[in-house]
């Protein structure tokens, strides 16, 4: 009898366990009905996988890398970068600056419909520029238009922005996703944050949270027919797993940033790979301790050997660079005071800040937010020892370091920044006057903020060059930072996937999907 | 009577335990840098200005009094309402109800998998101690035990797609009842990945105390009265054996928790273990929180349900 109680019980447990499988699998059903259940993708559908996810929607708000590349297929920005970093038409056809560099007209491009059919006006692009500066929006690119006192339409196709001082920069500053082009009467109804509308290739499909996010063709794309039906961005949260999935033919393309997961791709895919339009730098806070001694941090820039460490941390993907590291002003030599290291003048600086013997510093890492970072501050710790300084290393999560970045709360910090073709873009946010980054910055001068102002009202290519030049040098020979290197991103393609060229703008590597083909 | 005063107890001691773990994950949170607003922004916070910084914490409820937040989110978790998630402003019940039923599924696919490894081999060592049989169920106890779960997960899932062209979980997550097929394929190999730790645990459970019957006089007084080898080895060896397998086996549930993490990850399920990290990557207090809850309140279900099979397999246990 007791025997019986125990079975009947592991019966009964056996019960439960299944009756919670089979709920749990029923309610999956309801969630999931709309997954694919295509071990391959259909000839149109192109399936992305990338470590990433999509988490918001809104281009205003956006901060990270994907959301930029997938607003960027559904939104357009009044200008673009090309591929070689120069600005060029998008919603704006042309453009001319006045009035001492303190006004802007931009002519529109007309015949452009938003994904609610509805055509795009000057009221349109007035409203979304407004939306973005509204403090309440809280766009993170709200300063790159910081100038800009008042944005008005001129008839039905061209707008003028008014500045309060001569800044041509704002015109790169418009190439962000962050001041893309919205219907102001979606603006006005409150629906951008949760239903993309814009101009762009393709228009909003489907979030899945943490998952996918999912596009479908623009039918009345204004820069002609699109291709591909469908674009999924597939969330696949290692990189390893990525590559499995692409051999798999799970996936017919792949983001990667690691090169030792490249490397393992057969040979029947096709990687590209582009400069990312970032760098990567340990910034010093020049204004406290052993560091605002400029020989000690001239010191720890001849010391340094970039190449090293680019080869230890990115075994040699990438090119070591200066301030400026892409672009038409792209910083040459990397280093006005030691382009290579150069060990002898890294102790002359030492002999010349009073410390021959060397001196030790803390520098801060986090391998959260560039996973890179701690093979980089190893390789150069081990260089700096060559000459006597020591350098500490802290590694932080991610949250940590940002919150210790942000308060200038460290001695040196190995940082990934986005760089961008402008160098007052790029600098003003860090050593202009009033720079919102001015503390992590932890430098200034007057000299560096002439010479961004400079360059930000001189228009002519001659004069912003040499305006450039001077600001590269500025920043270099005082070593305010140590610029290192800048690595590649990498874009993997199956046999099928055509037309495609990864771009060298982060924000915007996926923008010739518009041209992609699958075969 | 008295078994409806031990329910409530068991229900009461549930409710503080959930208390419990909900307050300490509510000051973990809090007590680590950073907070969503710096999650969402990242090192950009720094470009806003004192207003937009104010309306994003207005907007992501940071500039609340801890307690104050603790208690809208505990009053409003009572009321049924999880929040809303600050990252993707979609409702944390809706997260949660896309998420929990594919962790649910790992979790008991797994578990199957972990008690076949598990009492089977363990019944077969114990039933031929010393001989290769005994041996193998040795190592496969010390392969399981020793090869870290991740390991194993990335190594097979290589394997196939390198070897077979094969990672099906690389797939949208399809259910059980929409394609049963694909449903399994993609589940059994990172249920198998589980598996294997959670019946290595069980297979040395199974094994020591099935030995320890063999060793009792009832055990062998039965074998000398004659009774079947099916009977001797199931009614004798394997009933009396059974307690120390489901304290195992509910231990081995609270471990399946963590397991699912790196397992989620690695085969692209999108279950809890994944939203979890994501949540805790995005300072996504309301996601986390109910997560946690959810995940605290497994453990302690697994835990009422082993104590109450107790009961039903080994009737010493009853209370009079």
């Amino acid at each position: 009898m007791k025997r019986t109680i125990g079975v009947r019980g592991l019966a009964s447990a056996a019960l439960v366990v299944s009756t919670i499988g089979m709920f749990s699998s029923s309610v999956l059903d309801s969630a999931s009905a709309s997954a694919s259940v295509s071990p391959k993708a259909s000839s149109s559908t192109l399936v992305i996988g990338t470590v990433n996810s999509v988490q918001k929607i809104d281009p205003d708000v956006v901060t990270n890398f994907l959301d930029f590349e997938a607003l960027g297929l559904i939104y357009n920005t009044l200008v673009q970068e090309n591929a070689s970093l120069k600005i060029v038409p998008d919603l704006a056809t042309s453009w001319t600056f006045s009035n001492g560099n303190k006004r802007l007209t931009l002519q529109l491009r007309q015949g452009v419909k938003f994904d609610d059919g509805s055509t795009m006006t000057s009221a349109d692009v007035v409203a979304s520029l407004n939306r973005a500066q509204a403090t309440k929006t809280a766009d993170p690119s709200a300063s790159f238009i910081g100038s800009v006192t008042k944005v008005a339409a001129s008839g039905a196709n061209a707008v003028v922005l008014t500045m309060s001082h001569a800044d041509v920069s704002v015109l790169e500053g418009l190439a962000t996703v962050n001041l893309g082009i919205m219907p102001a009467a979606a603006i006005s109804a409150g629906t951008i944050a949760t239903k993309p509308d814009g101009t762009g290739p393709f228009e909003f499909s489907k979030l899945v949270p943490t998952t996918s996010f999912t596009m479908k063709a623009n039918p009345n794309y204004w820069g002609g027919k699109v291709s591909l039906s469908t674009v999924e961005l597939k969330t696949i949260p290692t990189e390893q797993s990525i590559s499995s999935a692409l051999q798999a033919g799970t996936i017919q393309m792949a983001l990667l940033s690691q090169p030792t997961v490249v490397s393992t791709i057969p040979q029947s895919f096709l990687v590209q790979h582009a400069m990312d339009l970032s760098y990567r730098a340990l910034q010093l806070q020049d204004k406290v301790g052993i560091l605002a001694n400029v020989n000690a941090r001239r010191a720890i820039a001849c010391a340094t050997n970039r190449n090293q460490i680019l080869q230890d941390s990115v075994f040699g993907n990438g090119k070591v660079v200066g301030p400026v590291p892409l672009g038409p002003y792209a910083t040459n030599p990397v280093s006005a005071i030691c382009p290579t290291q150069n060990l002898a003048q890294a102790r002359k600086y030492l002999k010349a800040s009073g410390h021959a013997s060397g001196f030790t510093f803390t520098a801060i890492t986090s391998t959260d937010l560039d996973s890179t970072s701690a093979a980089q501050a190893i390789a150069m710790q081990s260089e700096l020892a060559r000459v006597g300084i020591k350098m500490n290393i802290q590694n932080l999560a991610g949250n940590a370091y940002i919150q210790d970045w942000l308060k200038g709360k460290f001695q040196a910090a190995f940082a990934l920044n986005g760089a961008d073709p402008s160098p007052y873009v790029m600098y003003g946010r860090y050593f202009g006057k009033g720079a919102g980054l001015a503390v992590p910055a932890g430098y200034s001068s007057k000299s560096l903020q002439q010479e961004l102002l400079a360059g930000d009202v001189n228009s002519t290519p001659a004069g912003q060059t040499a305006a450039w030049k001077k600001l590269n040098n500025d920043l270099t020979g005082n070593a305010v930072w140590i610029w290192l290197f800048d690595s590649y991103d990498f874009a993997v393609l199956s046999s099928h996937v055509h037309g495609f060229t990864l771009s060298p703008i982060n924000t915007t590597q996926l923008s010739s999907l518009a041209n992609t083909t699958l075969k | 009577m008295n078994v409806f005063l031990s329910i409530a107890r068991r229900i009461l001691s549930i409710l503080v335990t959930l208390f419990g773990a909900s307050v300490i994950v509510f000051i973990i949170l809090r007590v680590l840098p950073g907070n969503a607003v710096s999650a969402a922004m990242g090192t950009s916070e720094g470009l806003l200005t004192r207003a937009q910084i104010a309306a994003l914490d207005r907007y992501y409820g940071v500039g609340q009094p801890a307690v104050q937040q603790y208690f809208s989110w505990l009053h409003a978790t009572l009321t049924g309402n999880l929040g809303v998630s600050l990252t993707y402003r979609e409702s944390v019940s809706t997260l949660i109800g896309s998420t929990l039923p594919v962790t649910l599924e790992l979790a008991f696919f797994s578990m199957v998998l972990g008690l076949f490894i598990g009492v089977g081999f363990g019944m077969w060592s114990a039933l031929h101690p010393g001989r290769w049989q005994d041996n193998l169920g040795q190592a496969v106890s010390v392969v399981g035990l020793a090869v870290p779960g991740f390991i194993l997960a990335q190594v097979l899932s290589v394997y196939m797609a390198d070897k077979f062209h094969y990672f099906p979980s690389s797939l949208n997550f399809v259910g059980f009842f929409t394609n049963p097929w694909l449903n399994f394929q993609q589940i059994i190999f990172p249920a198998l990945v589980l598996s294997l730790g959670i019946g290595a645990a069980i297979l040395r459970t199974t094994r020591g105390a099935v030995l320890e019957v063999k060793s009792l006089n009832f055990a062998r007084t039965a074998l000398g009265k004659g009774v079947s080898r099916s009977a001797y080895i199931w009614r004798h060896l394997f009933l009396n054996s059974l307690t120390a397998v489901v304290t195992m086996s509910g231990i081995q549930l609270g471990y399946l928790i963590g397991g699912t993490v790196f397992v989620e990850q690695i085969f692209v399920l999108p279950g809890m273990g994944r939203q979890m990290i994501t949540a805790i990557t995005d300072r996504d207090y309301p996601v986390l929180q109910s997560v946690t809850l959810v995940f605290a309140a497994g453990f302690v279900i697994v835990n009422m349900l082993v104590d109450l099979t107790y009961s039903l397999v080994d009737p010493r246990t009853r209370k009079r």
